[in-house]
C-alpha cells in the first residue's frame, strides 16, 4: 500500500516561491562524510540545503534524533551511509537501516511522511552520487513544501 | 565559556567563495563567540606556530577551526592544541571547504551554510569533555594456532623478535600439508626439504628457546581481549616421551595391530604406534589410542615399549591429556583450510569407483614416503594408460563454491609434468572450467602442460553435467558436448574451502567468518592479515585459499601488525572514542550488548547492568543509539552533542 505523498501534505501543497529547504543530513565518518568530501574535490556546485552532521557511524543515529530535527524545523532528514558490507564496524549501517524502516512507518503514522527521511548509501568514492542524491532530496521537499507540525 | 573561532582562508580556496566578515557579522548575533579570528593557512607552518602562540595567549576553554576536512587536517590542529596546554578533543571542526566553499555557488548562501555549521559546532562544543589517551598492560606474548607454512613463519619471526610463542598443531606433526607433497609449484621444490629449515629453526635453532610447540593440541578456551588473552590449551597424550625417543622407529614392526593410515587418505595402513609418515616432525611416534589393544582390549601388550632401544620408560602407557593455560597479547589464525568434499558431485564417483582420486590423494601416491612408495597404479595393480584431470571440482560453481580456489591448476600442470616423466606413454586429460597462472613463476608448467603433444585440454561448461562410468575397470569421462574420455585413473581438483575448525575457532575468538566461512579480514586488498576482531591475526588458507608463498608472507605481515602493536614494554593505546555505562540509569535490558558488533559489553550480573570493555569497544555507538534508557554514553558523539549540533543549525 503506498501512500500518496501529495495526499499527506496536502496542507502545503503550493509552497511559497522563497522557500528554502532545511535539511539536517547524517553522514557516517568512514564512507558518506568522504563521499560529501569527494564531491567538493570536484568543485561542482550542488544545493547548499543540506547541513551535515557527522556520526562515527550510521549505527549512532538513535530515531529521536530525526524525531528532535523535525521538530526543531527540519524539513528533511538525509541518513547516508557505507554500502552494505563496507561499514567500518561490520554492520552499523544495516542496524541503521533497519532504524530507519521502522521510524518510516511512524512517520507516515505522524503525517510528517516517510519521503522526508530518506535513507541511502554513498561510498567514499561516490561525489557524483553525493551530488545527485542530495540535489534530489532538495527537489523533493522544495516540492513538498515547508513542514508545519 | 570562552570559545574562540578560528576561519582559515586556505590561501583563497575558502577566502574567494566565503567572506569570512560577513560570517563574523551574523555569528556575533548568537552571544556564542568569545573570538573570531580570521587567518591565512592555519595548518602551514607559520599557521600552527600562530594557533600555538594565540591559545596560549587566549586561554580559550574551547574553540572551533572552519577550515578544511577534519579528514584533512583535525588531527594536525589537534596535535598543536596539546603544547598549547589545551586538551585537543576541547575543538570541533567545521568543513567549510570541501562541503561549502567549493560547492556554493551562491556567495550570500554560502554565508548563510557556514554561520549556521559554526553556530552548531559553537552549540556543540560547549559540551566538549577533556578525554585522554589511556594506556593498557599488555602481554607481548603470542598464540600462533597451526603449524602449517604460515604458523611457522609467524611463530618463527616473532620468536627471532625475543617474543614468547605458543605454537599450537592439531596433527602429531609440524609442516602442514606440503610437508606430504613430494614436488611443489611452480619450481618443482621437495615439500620437505623447503620447509625443513623452516621447521629446524622452530624446534632447535638459535630461537627455539622462545617456542613452546604444543603438538597434538588444540586451544579449547579462550578468555580476555588484545592485549590480555587468558588461553586454554587441550593437548591429547602421545604415549611417547618426546625428549627421551631418538625416533629410531624400532617400536613399530613388533606392534600387533594397524588400522587405515589418515595421513594417507587411507590408502594404506599405519600401525596402532608409528609416525604419520617417513620424515614427519617432531621426529617421535604417536600412539593411537583407537587402534592400540591396550585400549581397545585392555591388552598387556608392551610389544613396542620392549623393543625401544632406549629402554622403558620412552613409551608412556599411562600419558594423560592435559590442559595448559597461557596469558598472551596477540592469537595468530593459520589453521589453514580444508578440501571440498568431492562425494557431493555424485555422479563423478569419488567414494564409489576406486580409480577416482582427489588431488591430495595424488599427491600421497607420487610421494616416495607415501602409500606406494610413489609407483602410481590403477586399483589393478598396473600403471594408468591414460589419466584425467578434472578441475575446479566445486569451484567457481554458485551451487558449490563460487570462487576460484587459484591452487589447483598449478598442482594440475605440475602433475602432468610428473607424469610425464615418470609414466612416459600415458596420455593425459585436463577437463577445465576455467585456467589461470597469474604471477611470474606461474606459467611454465601451464605452458609445459600446454606443449606435451600426449595432454589434451577439454573445457566443460557445467560440472554438474559431467559423468564418470566404470567401464571393465577403465573409466569413461562422459560430457555433453564432446567425445567420450577413456581413463585408467581420474584425479579430481576440489575446490579450497574453509577448515572444518573454521565455525568453533570463530565462536571462540569472536572473529567473524565472511560468506564462505573463510575468517573475514579488515580489508580484502588494504588489510587481510587483520581479522576484525582487536588483536586477532589471519594467516594463510584460513583467510582466503593461498599458496605457499601467500601463507609465508601473510604469516611475516601478522607478525608485522604484532609486533607494531604489541610492543614489549609499552602499553596498549586506547582511544578514548568509546562508550561507556551510566550504572544508574541501566535498566538491565541487554539491548545494547546484542547489537554490539565486537561483542565489547557485557553484563555485570551482581549489580544488573551492562558493562562496555573500552579495549573491545571501536566507539561506533551503535549500543548508544540502542540504548531505550539513554544510559550509554558515547564518548564525543553524545546524545547532547548531536542535539546541539542540531539545535544550532535549525534554532
Amino acid at each position: 500500500m503506498s501512500t500518496p505523498i501529495e495526499q499527506t501534505n496536502a496542507a502545503s501543497a503550493s509552497p511559497p516561491a522563497e522557500f528554502e529547504p532545511r535539511i539536517i543530513g547524517f553522514l557516517c565518518n568512514w564512507c558518506s562524510y568522504a563521499g560529501a568530501d569527494k564531491a567538493g574535490s570536484s568543485q561542482a556546485p550542488y544545493p547548499p540545503n543540506v547541513s551535515i552532521v557527522k556520526v562515527m557511524c550510521t549505527g549512532r543515529i538513535d530515531p529521536e534524533f530525526i524525531l528532535q530535527a523535525f521538530k526543531m524545523g527540519a524539513d528533511g532528514v538525509i541518513i547516508l551511509a557505507c554500502h552494505p558490507g563496507d561499514c567500518h564496524y561490520k554492520e552499523g549501517n544495516l542496524r541503521a537501516a533497519q532504524r530507519h524502516a521502522m521510524l518510516a512507518r511512524i512517520l507516515e503514522q505522524m503525517g510528517i511522511g516517510r519521503v522526508r527521511c530518506r535513507f541511502d548509501y554513498v561510498s567514499a568514492g561516490e561525489g557524483d552520487k553525493y551530488i545527485q542524491v542530495i540535489t534530489d532530496m532538495v527537489a523533493t521537499i522544495r516540492r513538498l513544501g515547508p513542514l508545519t507540525l | 565559556m570562552k570559545i574562540g573561532v578560528y576561519f582559515c582562508t586556505c590561501g583563497t580556496n575558502i577566502s574567494d567563495r566565503i567572506d569570512g566578515e560577513k560570517v563574523r557579522e551574523k555569528l556575533a548575533a548568537t552571544g556564542l563567540v568569545s573570538y573570531f579570528k580570521i587567518c591565512p593557512l592555519l595548518c602551514s607552518e607559520d599557521g600552527k606556530r600562530f594557533l600555538e602562540q594565540d591559545l596560549l595567549a587566549e586561554r580559550p576553554d574551547r574553540i572551533v577551526i572552519a577550515a578544511c576536512s577534519p579528514r584533512e587536517h583535525e588531527a594536525t590542529f589537534m596535535r598543536v592544541m596539546a603544547p598549547a596546554g589545551m586538551n585537543p578533543y576541547l575543538m570541533q571542526m567545521v568543513n567549510i571547504r570541501e562541503q561549502i566553499a567549493w560547492v556554493t555557488k551562491d556567495p550570500a548562501k554560502a554565508v548563510q551554510k557556514t554561520a549556521l555549521a559554526i553556530k552548531a559546532a559553537l552549540k556543540r562544543v560547549e559540551l566538549h569533555e577533556m578525554l585522554e589517551k589511556q594506556g593498557l598492560e599488555a602481554s607481548p606474548a603470542v598464540l600462533v594456532i597451526g603449524a602449517g607454512p604460515a604458523g611457522l613463519r609467524a611463530t618463527l619471526t616473532l620468536a627471532e623478535a625475543g617474543r614468547k610463542v605458543t605454537l599450537v598443531e592439531k596433527t602429531p606433526v609440524i609442516g602442514g600439508l606440503p610437508v606430504m607433497y613430494e614436488e611443489l609449484f611452480p619450481n618443482l621444490e621437495c615439500g620437505p626439504c623447503m620447509l625443513e629449515p623452516l621447521m629446524g629453526e622452530v624446534l632447535h635453532g638459535d630461537y627455539a628457546g622462545n617456542i613452546e610447540l604444543l603438538t597434538m593440541a588444540e586451544v579449547d578456551e579462550v578468555a580476555g581481549y588484545f592485549g590480555n588473552f587468558v588461553v586454554k590449551v587441550r593437548q591429547r597424550p602421545r604415549y611417547v616421551d618426546q625428549q627421551q625417543c631418538i625416533g629410531c622407529g624400532e617400536c613399530f614392526e613388533p606392534c600387533p595391530v594397524s588400522g587405515p593410515n589418515p595421513f594417507n587418505a587411507g590408502m594404506d595402513e599405519r600401525k596402532a604406534i608409528a609416525f604419520p609418515f617417513p620424515g614427519a616432525l617432531p621426529n617421535a611416534p604417536s600412539i593411537d589410542p583407537a587402534l592400540c589393544i591396550r585400549f581397545t582390549e585392555g591388552a598387556d601388550c608392551c610389544a613396542c615399549s620392549s623393543a625401544c632401544p632406549m629402554g622403558e620408560g620412552v613409551v608412556l602407557f599411562d600419558d594423560q591429556e592435559r590442559i595448559v593455560e597461557r596469558q598472551v597479547g596477540a592469537i595468530v589464525i593459520a589453521t589453514g583450510a580444508g578440501l571440498y568434499d568431492c562425494s557431493r558431485f555424485p555422479d563423478l564417483g569419488y567414494g564409489r569407483l576406486t580409480d577416482v582420486r582427489t588431488a591430495f590423494e595424488f599427491e600421497r601416491m607420487l610421494a616416495s614416503n607415501g602409500p606406494g612408495g610413489g609407483e602410481i597404479l590403477t586399483s589393478r595393480g598396473e600403471p594408468p594408460q591414460s589419466v584425467a584431470f578434472i578441475h575446479c571440482v566445486g569451484s567457481l560453481d554458485d551451487e558449490h563454491q563460487p570462487y576460484c580456489s587459484g591452487i589447483c591448476c598449478q598442482y594440475a600442470f605440475k602433475f602432468n609434468h610428473l607424469l610425464e616423466s615418470k609414466l612416459p606413454d600415458a596420455r593425459i586429460h585436463h577437463l577445465h572450467r576455467e585456467i589461470v597462472s597469474p604471477g611470474k613463476e606461474e606459467y611454465a608448467l601451464h605452458q609445459a602442460a600446454r606443449s606435451n603433444p600426449r595432454a589434451t585440454f577439454t573445457r566443460y561448461a557445467n560440472l554438474g553435467d559431467m559423468k564418470v562410468i566404470d567401464q571393465e575397470g577403465r573409466q569413461t569421462v562422459r560430457l555433453t558436448d564432446a567425445a567420450d574420455i577413456i581413463a585408467d585413473l581420474v584425479v579430481l581438483c576440489p575446490a579450497v574451502v574453509p577448515h572444518a575448525d573454521a565455525e568453533r575457532l570463530s565462536a571462540m575468538l569472536d572473529a567473524s567468518q565472511d560468506r564462505f566461512g573463510f575468517f573475514e579480514e579488515v580489508h580484502g586488498r588494504m588489510d587481510s592479515a587483520r581479522s576484525k576482531m582487536r588483536g586477532i591475526y589471519l594467516a594463510g588458507a584460513c583467510q582466503a585459499p593461498a599458496d605457499i608463498q601467500r601463507a609465508t608472507s601473510q604469516g611475516m605481515a601478522a607478525s608485522g601488525h604484532i609486533l607494531s602493536e604489541l610492543v614489549e614494554g609499552r602499553t596498549i593505546e586506547l582511544d578514548p572514542l568509546f562508550a561507556s555505562v551510566y550504572p544508574e540509569r541501566c535498566a538491565g535490558c541487554k539491548v545494547c550488548g546484542k547489537v554490539c558488533p565486537y561483542r565489547a559489553i557485557s553484563f555485570d550480573d551482581e549489580n544488573n547492568v551492562s558493562v562496555v570493555n573500552a579495549v573491545l569497544c571501536h566507539g561506533c555507538g551503535t549500543c548508544a543509539a540502542a540504548c531505550p534508557m539513554g544510559a550509554i554514553k558515547a564518548n564525543q558523539f553524545t546524545n547532547g552533542m548531536i542535539l546541539a549540533e542540531i539545535e544550532g543549525v535549525l534554532k
